[in-house]
């Protein structure tokens, strides 16, 4: 089986699965609790939240509140860190970002959504135009989920902070974090990720704020995560957090470059002919989306899967159009009809050249045999 | 004092020397809907009790009950002997807290000591005694206190009619075969048929790669829904991808679908004659869409060599049939967006009233025999 899924979710690691299996076996205390057992495992998550914000931020100036996912952190840094005013996010966003905005908006601050370029990277230009001085919180995606397209949060945040420096400034880094090289610049306020994205377990995320941040919990209860998100930490899920993020930023410049050739190969051996380029070239190499006309995505994943090569698509098989088609791929100017056939081929850093290859070829004979059949 | 589930038959009742055959088979079918739930039941002149069951689940089994064709109402009661103090008791318990009632009493018992206008007003009197908000309305009550006292020395005592779903006995009409596509039609044509007492098989038609799991699941969760009414269900599934990309190929795209009707009634044919069905049933409605017109039907039904083909849905507008898609607990099922495989390969102007000797002619251009064989060899059956 080829895997070229993996920004929905990737394969495990099998040492995170050893390191979790020793803290769901052996170690499987109340981090809260006050004997040794679980006060040493206090201490040892202490250290793991260190480990994985270090990888990205300042330990001094940034912390870090664990979730139970991605959207969680996303509900979090948009319900209480955008209480006033408006909000600005743009047409781009995950769903996680997209519907808690829109829901923002149902509670009565103004939702504002900025428009995006064709690779779906926002329109900056317009996004600083809705900034104003009611603007409390601006959340814009650091890697687009859909194209891979890469938004310059840092450069962008100053932007914003230019305009308006009491407007809180957060980024959706779910398909970034561990992934692109990059470090948090101080305009960034909140950080989210997602721990299955990068050979750890579903079931947990996390929220990176500015220390000096000031948000009330979306969470209420024991005081957990100082007393931002309450409820019995998820230990054998933090640890793999903190190891699966280890070991990608061990090599992350090198993945960068290896998946870089791995996604350069892949479009380099699709027929020209069947595929049309989303995804910019100077985006994520872990995705690479590319739309084959006249025909169905999904019809195109059923028959790779049948042939042993499991790929993501932008449009599910269904007759209700506002289901049909993917907002984001629409928000990139790609008319109905193109819509039909996106289809995205995501990486991790495990996948090779010959996966490429070979995927690359079953791609080549499944869409134009189905072409072929459409006409 | 024993909580029951009295049981009223519907057209049963109308049955000469063949009742008994009737009466059994609607006993097995609610033997086979509480199936896994602890009950007895014991038929009693003319009706059923449902007895020692828990009490937590009461709620549980009159919902399966309800859905038991052949069933005209249900209360739910208590059975006490026959004493004039345990039937107050059992009063007091199925009474509404507050309102206007009256007493309403059978005496099948002529040995009881009083008659049924006396126990009436008895019990009428200790009750208003017993709730100072309650009080009497003989012409317009608000609920009917119901008491039978029965000649077994024992007392019904009950409240509430529930309204069940008539009908007759499942399997007591034979056997048909649906064709179920997901949509809201087809299992209301089932429901419908399945009322008159037919044991209902279903067959999907799919065309994966072009459909997907959801809508393959879509249909086993609406088989699912109708074998809650029919006692369990036989599902088979049949690919027809190939006979669509072939008509695809081969074959006019405005006949697309009328083409492929045919051979979707060409192989519930063959799977009804090897499955014991003795007729085909479809959700059709005249008119509804292009493929529905009485032409389109001339044109599937002629492929058929000698089974009927029921449509029970014909007559129906589509809000006559949403209604009863809502009642029968499918709408919600049935809504999920998920293709069939008609909209795979719809053509931009279907034809609306295909001529025979036209569609036999675009038909032609098609090895039809292989194409049935190789579909057939598709068969998934599963039971529910």
């Amino acid at each position: 089986m080829i895997y070229l899924d993996n920004a929905a979710t990737t394969k495990p690691d099998e040492s995170c699965l050893e390191v979790a299996a020793q803290y769901l076996k052996e170690k499987f205390f109340n981090p809260s609790a006050l004997y040794a057992e679980g006060y040493n495992l206090h201490i040892e998550l202490e250290e793991a939240r260190k480990s994985i914000l270090s990888n990205i931020a300042d330990e001094d100036e940034y912390e870090l509140i664990v979730t139970s996912c991605g959207t969680e952190a996303d509900n979090q840094a948009i319900f209480c860190g955008g209480r006033r005013g408006n909000i600005v996010t743009t047409a781009g966003e995950h769903a996680a970002v997209y519907a808690t905005v829109l829901e923002a908006g149902r509670r009565g601050v103004e939702a504002r959504f900025a428009p995006l370029k064709a690779d779906g990277s926002v329109d900056v230009e317009e996004l600083l135009k809705l900034v104003d001085d009611k603007t409390s919180l601006v959340s814009l995606i650091h890697v687009n989920n859909e194209t891979g397209a890469i938004n310059d949060i840092n450069a962008i945040a100053a932007a914003v902070k230019a305009k308006n420096p009491r407007a809180l400034f957060h980024s959706d880094g779910v398909q970034a974090y561990a992934k692109i090289p990059f470090r948090l610049s101080k305009d960034i306020d909140m950080y989210s990720l997602s721990a299955h994205k990068f050979g750890a377990c579903k079931g947990t995320g996390a929220l990176i704020k500015r220390k000096k941040l000031v948000i009330s919990p979306y969470i209420w209860g024991g005081g957990q995560e100082r007393g931002l998100r309450s409820g019995t930490e998820n230990v054998f899920g933090i640890k793999m957090l903190e190891l699966a993020a280890k070991k990608s930023y061990a090599g992350i410049a090198e993945n960068y470059k290896k998946i870089r050739a791995v996604n350069n190969k892949l479009w380099e051996l699709l027929d020209k002919d069947l595929f049309r380029k989303l995804s910019p070239e100077n985006g994520s190499p872990y995705i690479l989306t590319v739309i084959a006309e006249g025909v169905r995505g999904e019809t195109i994943l059923h028959m790779c899967d049948d042939e042993g090569l499991i790929i993501g698509t932008g449009s599910a098989c269904s007759s209700n159009s506002a289901k049909r088609y993917s907002r984001v791929i629409l928000a990139c100017g790609v008319e109905n009809s193109l819509a039909d056939g996106v289809l995205r081929l995501s990486f991790c850093r495990n996948t090779t050249l010959e996966e490429a290859t070979q995927a690359a070829s079953i791609l080549n004979r499944i869409v134009r045999a189905d072409r072929e059949m459409m006409k | 004092m024993e909580k029951v589930i009295i049981i009223r038959y519907a057209e049963i009742h109308l049955k000469g020397k063949n009742r008994g055959y009737f009466e059994r088979a609607f006993a097995a079918n609610m033997e086979k809907s509480l199936k896994g739930i602890r009950h007895e039941i014991r038929r009693q002149s003319g009706r059923y009790l449902v007895e020692k069951f828990d009490d937590g689940e009461v709620d549980k089994i009159v919902k399966k009950l309800t859905k038991v064709f052949g069933m005209h109402s249900l209360s739910v009661g208590y059975q006490v002997n026959s004493d004039m103090d345990e039937i107050f008791a059992a009063a007091c318990e199925v009474s509404d807290k507050f309102g206007s009632f009256k007493v309403e009493t059978h005496r099948a018992d002529k040995k009881f000591p009083l008659k049924s206008p006396q126990i009436s007003a008895a019990i009428g009197g200790r009750l208003l005694d017993y709730n100072k908000n309650l009080k009497v309305d003989v012409h317009e009550p608000e609920f009917v206190i119901n008491i039978d006292v029965r000649e077994n020395g024992k007392t019904l005592v009950f409240n509430k009619f529930i309204k069940c779903a008539d009908g007759m006995p499942v399997g007591t009409a034979g056997r048909g075969l649906l064709l179920l596509s997901g949509g809201i039609d087809s299992p209301v044509a089932g429901h419908m048929i399945a009322k008159r007492g037919m044991k209902v098989d279903c067959l999907h038609f799919h065309s994966y790669p072009y459909t997907n799991m959801q809508a393959r699941q879509k249909v086993i969760d609406l088989a699912q829904i109708l074998s809650e009414y029919t006692c369990g269900i036989r599902l088979s599934i049949i690919s027809v991808k190939e006979i669509q990309e072939e008509i695809h190929k081969h074959c006019n795209g405005a006949y697309m679908v009328t083409i492929l009707r045919r051979f979707m009634m060409r192989l519930a044919e063959r799977l009804a004659k090897k499955d014991g069905d003795q007729c085909i049933i479809t959700g059709e409605s005249l008119g509804q869409v292009a493929s529905q017109t009485i032409e389109g039907m001339t044109s599937s039904n002629s492929v058929i060599e000698s089974l009927p083909v029921l449509r029970p849905l014909c007559g129906f507008d589509k809000n006559e049939i949403i209604e009863r898609s809502r009642a029968m607990g499918a709408y919600d099922v049935s809504i999920r967006p998920y293709e069939d495989c008609c909209t795979v390969f719809l053509p931009d102007y279907p034809i609306i009233k295909p001529k025979l000797e036209d569609v036999i002619a675009e038909e032609a251009k098609l090895d039809i025999e292989r194409l049935l064989d190789s579909a057939f060899a598709t068969l998934e059956v599963k039971e529910y």
